[in-house]
């Protein structure tokens, strides 16, 4: 695909791209940077795109491997950041039957990471199994089981029994 | 039959083959907790879809529209800021020192910027950089024939720009130096462009200005809006009696 061509499909993709980055960052601010990152590595990796291959799991690869970037840089800066978008506190809520629910927003943050991903890719973004286990590079059964997990926790957190 | 919650799931998310998606379809008719689970699953699809679905319908900013079509400021012209390309209308502070982490000149330019345009050279309003503080008085009164040596500011070359209005280049002096070029707005100037310089500022402290420090990515900037050639020194002192409106 050439660059402009590539251009105006990134162009018709970005407000799903925004959509994907909103439901990885709990900061709006954060996921449009993701966006942008996003984007450029996706301009300057043009040639590696098949012309058989869809545009939009591969794009969401890019952005969801920028996100991982970005995860890791915050860790290794030491930079604090909210507990909630490190995913460490999933559980807390419910267990002792008295947590105060949570905003959907909240509790997607709450998510450890790769369940966040396949809660995004399948139930935001309706990828088919296929497409989202290729996104993040595993097997269908992998992504199944994030995804299942990703759910219960968002169930108990959001107050469904 | 028993379905397993996975199977369920897949149902939710139309992934189920032909023959276990009609057989599980033909069981939630009598079976109310199998319908109750779907129900379940399909209620959380709901919340996060009218959770991240308005997202599609709010406007895109310029600066992913100009990343999307590989024109981002980054992309364009390296660690150069390109101020006016930065989306202003709506941006607070945090913002802006959100996009301004995100480039290379971010730590320098932050502590530059005051919340307001009343110290420091650079300011925020309406959503515009703006020079203040002793940048915007040199830009306003400092001539480029007729400046000391040590003054904080050492204004370069000042011209008309396509759109009419006059610009000039200027240098600040700091820990680091920085160069920009500054255009006339209302009764502001607007910053264009920044970027730190190579030189300047030796370790003693000691300032060496010269016309020639002008980063070649400002002059760059220069060519890219100048009309004509720049102002003479007769043509510079003319243009600041009129305030530097035409």
């Amino acid at each position: 695909m050439s660059p402009p061509e590539l251009s105006a499909e990134l162009v018709t993709l970005l407000p799903r791209l925004r959509r994907f980055a909103r439901a990885l960052a709990r900061n709006p601010h954060d996921a449009d940077d993701l966006v942008q990152v996003a984007l450029e590595r996706a301009l300057a990796r043009a040639h590696q795109l098949r012309p058989d291959a869809a545009l939009a799991p591969w794009v969401f690869g890019i952005l969801r491997h920028a996100w991982i970037d970005e995860l890791r840089a915050r860790a290794r800066s030491e930079r604090v950041f909210a507990p909630e978008e490190s995913g460490q506190s999933v559980g807390d809520a419910g267990h002792d039957g008295q947590a105060e629910l949570l905003s959907v927003r909240d509790a997607m943050a709450r998510l450890p990471q790769e369940q966040r991903i396949a809660v995004a890719l399948v139930l935001v973004e309706g990828l088919s199994y296929k497409e989202a286990a290729h996104v993040m590079n595993v097997p269908i059964g992998t992504l199944t089981s994030r995804l299942a997990r990703g759910r219960e926790a968002l169930q108990t957190m959001l107050g469904e029994s | 039959m028993i379905f397993s919650d996975e199977t369920v799931m897949a149902f939710v998310d139309g992934e189920l083959d032909d023959a276990t998606r009609a057989a599980l379809e033909v069981a939630m008719v009598t079976d109310l907790r199998l319908a109750e689970r779907v129900a379940r699953e399909r209620r959380l699809r709901a919340r996060l879809q009218s959770e991240f679905d308005p997202v599609l319908r709010e406007p895109i900013s310029e600066r992913l529209l100009a990343a999307a079509q590989g024109t981002s400021a980054k992309a364009r012209s390296g660690n150069i800021i390109w101020l006016r390309r930065i989306p202003a209308r709506h941006w607070s502070w945090p913002q802006w020192s959100a996009v301004a982490a995100s480039l290379v000149l971010g730590v320098l330019i932050a502590p530059l910027l005051q919340h307001e345009p009343t110290e420091g050279p650079l300011g925020i309003r309406d959503g515009k950089v703006l020079a203040s503080g002793a940048l915007a008085h040199a830009l306003s009164q400092q001539l480029a024939s007729n400046q000391v040596a040590d003054a904080p500011v050492h204004v370069g070359v000042s011209f008309l720009s396509r759109t009419g209005d006059y610009c000039r280049t200027f240098t600040l002096r700091g820990k680091r130096a920085v160069a920009g070029l500054a255009c006339r707005e209302g009764e502001s100037w607007r910053l264009e462009a920044l970027k730190a310089t190579d030189r300047a500022t030796s370790a003693s402290g000691e300032y060496q200005p010269a016309a020639s420090a002008l980063p070649p990515a400002i002059a760059q900037s220069v060519d890219e809006i100048i009309v004509g050639d720049p102002l003479d020194a007769e043509a510079e002192a003319a243009a600041r009696g009129k305030g530097w409106h035409r």
